[in-house]
């Protein structure tokens, strides 16, 4: 029997890739005839005595990023494994799919995307449901730990605890790396760092929610960390799509009417594409505690509502590198030159 | 009632005398708990790894007992206080912050070893 993976080596992308991180379809563990855990146990013994974090992923579905807009494809299950070892309580997650209610709707408004195609009616993955969270108590995050690997925020962060290593993956990252896309390298910097906190509330999110809707709306910041918060992840490795990539699909919830600070984050990336698409910001939703962060890397109220040149679709993707800031210095790199293809045997 | 609970130090001194029960000339070393200043011990358990240390230790090619204790839970929840003391030591104001801690898992102390025999409770299986 065979099962297909992808694996990202340790050292990968000019060793800017600290640790193994490999990824599985769903489609080719259900062709296998496996279940998710079985296939996570055949991945640890295929690597041995050495250890890394591992996604699963089901392109037919769809996901929400931390910005919340919808996505293609969905990290169904996570794992973390080290010499050939799964922790019984902590090392694999699974995520349940989530179903699509008016009562989400209403909460979470930026649902609506997934009304439109090419999302309606696919599966709905976001964060695990309570039963698939088993033995973590109310303060674990949605993470997976075995030995040295840590794999945090539903495949999204991973770690290595022993040599106090990591790296971050924003969704729309891994789906280039999974469909064999360009993807950029290189430090989150000030403004990721920043932006990565400014999420949307939902239940059962990939980062926070429970069976109640997650604390930190739209226009609120879960850092919560002032002048502070540009830092707290400036340092980290980060795989991103390509900013026409990441323009392309915030787009299309900014054509349905989904505001930043109100429906959808207040990342300086949903900032600038609202402002150069000529759609609103909720800047009065947006909370005081966003705005101190914001204004440390300049995104003050004065400059986010003064006027600028309106573009078209087309040109804000072609433009997209200039409107959509950070990520300075990161380096392109195809998909085939830092994930390979491999196939195991049992 | 006050037995029912052992004393961290009287634990440390128990599993070392365990881990001697063959052979004073046993090394031991003990990690984990070093945080911990002060603690009460769940004595039960106190006995079930003396006895362990003891089963361990009986064995002849042993010459070293090593006793690693790790957080069930690897991702810790801790409260995080911080005073702000005036000149004269008296405590003005303290503002209690929550932070978490991820730590390598029990697994990092099994890397090397040729037989685990796994006896945490009903050594069950969560997924």
């Amino acid at each position: 029997m065979k099962l297909k993976y992808k694996i990202i080596p340790r050292g990968a992308a000019n060793g800017q890739v600290p640790l193994n991180w490999v990824f599985l379809d769903k489609k080719d563990i259900d062709a296998a005839g496996l279940t998710h855990l079985d296939a996570v146990r055949l991945i640890a013994n295929e690597m041995g005595t050495d250890c890394a974090a591992v996604d699963i992923m089901d392109m037919e579905g769809v996901t929400c990023t931390s910005d919340g807009i919808i996505a293609p494809g969905a990290v169904c299950g996570v794992a973390s494994v080290d010499h050939r070892m799964i922790n019984r309580e902590f090392g694999y997650l699974n995520v349940s799919p989530i179903p699509f209610t008016e009562k989400m709707l209403e909460e979470e408004t930026h649902m609506k995307l997934w009304l439109t195609e090419p999302y309606h009616g696919r599966t709905i993955y976001k964060g695990p449901s309570t039963a698939d969270r088993g033995a973590r108590a109310s303060h674990n995050e949605n993470m997976t730990m075995t030995g040295r690997i840590c794999n945090n925020n539903v495949g999204s962060e991973v770690m290595n605890m022993l040599e106090m290593t990591e790296i971050l993956a924003p969704y729309f990252g891994i789906y280039q790396l999974m469909t064999g896309g360009d993807v950029y390298i290189g430090k989150a910097g000030p403004i990721v760092s920043v932006g990565i906190g400014m999420i949307v509330s939902e239940r059962h999110g990939r980062i926070f929610g429970s069976d109640n809707l997650g604390a930190y709306k739209a226009g609120m910041t879960a850092h919560n960390s002032g002048k502070y918060a540009k830092t707290v992840k400036s340092d980290y490795p980060a795989i991103v799509a390509p900013k026409s990539v990441l323009a392309e699909y915030t787009l299309r919830a900014l054509d349905i009417g989904l505001v930043p600070g109100l429906d959808i984050g207040c990342s300086p990336a949903c900032i600038e594409l609202a402002r150069a698409y000529g759609k609103p910001v909720a800047v009065d939703n947006i909370s005081d505690r966003a705005w101190e962060e914001l204004e440390s890397i300049g995104f003050t109220k004065d400059y986010v509502t003064s006027p600028r040149d309106v573009l078209t679709r087309e040109e804000i993707i072609k433009y997209a590198d200039e409107i959509i800031p950070g990520m300075d210095g990161a380096k392109h790199y195809a998909a085939s030159e830092i994930i390979q293809d491999q196939e195991l045997t049992w | 009632m006050k037995y029912m609970h052992t004393r961290l130090p009287d634990f440390y001194s128990k599993i070392e005398a365990a881990a001697k029960s063959r052979d004073p000339e046993t090394e031991f070393e003990v990690s984990g708990l070093e945080s911990f200043k002060t603690a009460k011990l769940a004595s039960l358990r106190v006995g079930r790894v003396e006895d362990e240390i003891t089963e361990v230790a009986a064995d002849e090619e042993i010459k070293k007992i090593k006793v690693q204790v790790f957080p069930l839970n690897p991702e810790t929840s801790h409260y995080v206080v911080i005073k702000g003391i005036r000149g004269d030591g008296s405590c003005k104001k303290a503002v209690i912050e929550y932070m978490y801690l991820s730590s390598p898992t029990v697994e990092t102390a099994l890397f090397d070893a040729e037989e685990i025999d796994d006896r945490t409770v009903g050594n069950r299986q969560n997924y």
